[in-house]
């Protein structure tokens, strides 16, 4: 076979044994031979000593440096090490000795302290909550510009970020959708059952659907595929400097990137939850027929005495905010990134936690506002 | 290293011949490349070389050849089979590759830790001993990718690259983004590394001041194929007018 393979295969572990009044090393001393090398190289702790390097199979930076870092050693104790190889081996050692870092420059920064820890990350919360505020102000004032120049909307890029983030999510949705309805209308069924107020299980999914948890359901499965794909989306473009590249041919990147973005979900969201409304009743209609026999035409009936339509409004009145909020966060993430893979993974995440907290805060406060005004 | 033993292939292309879609990048490439050679691999932009580079090192699949490295038919070789081989290989690639999680003297002492028992202090070390080989003051081991400049990362990607002191290196471009005081640096180190540890070295370039001070032999692809192969001067003097007007032409427009 070749030598490469040879010489690949043979890899002995790096030794160095006495020969006559000195040493000799044998073995591979490479990175991969020298593993259980001592940094003494077994020398002992004497004041002279001689090693010769003409046996071993190979030398490379990592050995030659082993060797010159123990010749340090000994110096530094006023002692002595002699090595002696071939021309080829001392080039090295000296090209080694040469390049050597000193200790200080290897060492890694400084580790602040506790209460500097504490200050520095206390200013970056507060920073971080201020560059927020400001990018949606940023984008506002976008959006206002825009509103004037109807030649710069950007119908394409709209319509299809609403096939993205509506039309392409329809199928899950509307799955997910049924079986909420299903569980509830099967656990509220068991227990109306036990007091003969069957029927009124239309008014529990109806309500339970239309009012509270399509929206929010909704909104939360929108946040972690759609809002999530916003923000690698940007930060990828930011990482890469395509954003920069649109700023440098006149194009503003909240106009071309972001608006768009917000309006596609400030459509697509509405209408995935009036979409989740109705699988969700179906749902709910199914379970109740064949859990409590009752039928679909009362069942629908019972449905449009019991939920008015402020309560479907009051839903559906929750989507655009909460698409809004989605679509900020998401895009801010994004543009949030500054450099490398790991920035983009990082935003990622912290926009889907942030969106959903978000839209989670936000419908309670709705919740609690409503109950207030009393509708 | 023109010593009397018969010259060992470490990559051997034959009729290399790679598609994408139906645009046919390379068609039928035959080259070898032996031990301790520093060989240039240059042509237009576009004529394929970066791919071939690709292929040689087991980073892609061409659509029809084959490709021998250290000997070993590498279209054989299963994912695991190929690591050793791969280890042997150290590669530079065009804008660095180092990995952003990490500070620089972690990028170059990366490929230590995965592979070697050696201590963390003297990795640390080492990896400060390949940044200064690359031309590169240590104290930047602290810093992270995205706080070096163009050239520094360049350095940085080099300082990786050569961390095993693998036999076969190859270079996507070494010269670029670099001025001329560290580009000749630069190929000063890639002539050092190669008589020192015995290294191959391929690189890609477009800088032919580069190619005219350290290549022993050089390849020209053009249209598919292989157009010249030899020593530049050669090259240089080739009949083919597409090589020699690439040859002839490029130092005034560096000037420019």
């Amino acid at each position: 076979m070749t030598r490469s393979k040879t010489r690949a295969q043979t890899c002995t572990p790096a030794s160095v044994e006495p020969l006559g009044d000195g040493h000799r090393a044998l073995g591979t001393w490479t990175a991969f031979g020298l593993g259980n090398m001592a940094t003494d190289l077994g020398l002992g702790d004497v004041q002279r000593a001689t090693l010769s390097l003409h046996d071993i199979d190979r030398l490379d930076t990592t050995g030659a440096w082993l060797v010159r870092r123990a010749q340090q050693t000994f110096a530094e104790r006023g002692g002595e090490l002699t090595v002696n190889g071939t021309q080829d081996q001392q080039t090295l050692l000296a090209m080694v000795g040469e390049h050597q870092a000193s200790p200080e420059a290897l060492e890694p920064p400084p580790d602040p302290g506790f209460v500097e820890e504490i200050g520095r990350d206390t200013f970056a919360i507060i920073n971080k909550y201020l560059t927020f505020l400001a990018f949606i102000g940023r984008l506002t004032f976008t959006a206002v510009r825009v509103a004037f120049m109807p030649r710069n909307w950007r119908w394409r890029t709209v319509i299809r970020g609403i096939e993205e983030a509506g039309f392409d999510a329809l199928p899950t949705g509307g799955v997910r959708s049924f079986l909420l309805g299903l569980v509830i209308s099967y656990q509220g069924g068991v227990l109306m059952r036990q007091y003969g107020a069957g029927i009124f299980i239309a008014d529990l999914v109806g309500l339970a659907m239309l009012r509270e948890l399509s929206p929010l359901i909704t909104a939360i499965i929108v946040a972690g595929r759609t809002g999530s794909a916003y923000t690698a989306e940007i930060a990828t473009m930011k990482v890469t400097e395509e954003v920069d590249a649109l700023r440098t041919l006149g194009v503003a990147p909240l106009e071309a990137l972001a608006l768009p973005k917000f309006f596609a979900l400030l459509v697509a969201l509405p209408l995935l939850t009036v979409f989740a409304d109705f699988m969700g009743v179906l749902g709910g209609m199914f379970m109740a027929n064949s859990l409590l026999d009752i039928s679909f035409a009362s069942f629908v009936q019972r449905l449009s005495e019991s939920v008015s339509l402020s309560s479907f409004l009051i839903g559906i009145g929750k989507a655009p905010v909460f698409a809004i909020m989605i679509a900020a966060v998401g895009c801010y993430q994004g543009f949030e990134a500054s450099s490398g893979a790991e920035q983009v993974g990082r935003h990622t995440t912290m926009s889907v936690v942030h969106s959903i907290f978000l839209v989670i805060v936000v419908d309670a406060i709705f919740s609690i506002a409503f109950s207030k005004v009393g509708i | 290293m023109t010593g009397a033993a018969p010259p060992e292939p470490v990559i051997e292309l034959t009729d290399i011949v790679t598609r994408f879609g139906s645009k046919t990048v390379h068609d039928g490439i035959s080259l070898s490349i032996y031990r301790g050679e520093i060989f240039a691999v240059v042509g237009g932009s576009g004529s394929g070389k970066s791919t071939l580079m690709r292929e040689a090192v087991m980073l892609h699949q061409p659509t029809a050849g084959s490709v021998r490295l250290f000997g070993e038919e590498v279209a054989r070789l299963g994912e695991i089979a190929s690591l050793p081989l791969r280890r042997r290989v150290g590669v530079m690639f065009q804008y660095g590759a180092l990995f952003s999680d990490m500070t620089v003297l972690e990028n170059v002492g990366m490929p230590l830790r995965e592979h070697t028992t050696l201590d963390r202090g003297l990795i640390s070390e080492i990896a400060g001993i390949k940044l200064s080989l690359a031309g590169l003051d240590p104290s930047v081991g602290s810093l992270y990718p995205s706080e070096l400049s163009g050239g520094m990362r360049k350095r940085a990607a080099m300082a990786r690259a050569i961390a095993l002191d693998p036999e076969l290196l190859v270079l996507d471009e070494p010269g670029s983004g670099l001025d001329p005081v560290s580009a000749a640096a630069l190929d000063e180190l890639i002539v050092n590394l190669r008589d020192l540890l015995g290294l191959t070295i391929v690189m890609i370039t477009h800088d032919m001041a580069s190619v005219r001070r350290i290549s022993d032999r050089a390849a020209f692809l053009g249209n598919g194929k292989l157009l010249a192969l030899g020593h530049w001067a050669e090259l240089a003097a080739s009949g083919d007018s597409r090589v020699r007007d690439f040859f002839q032409e490029r130092p005034e427009h560096q000037d420019a």
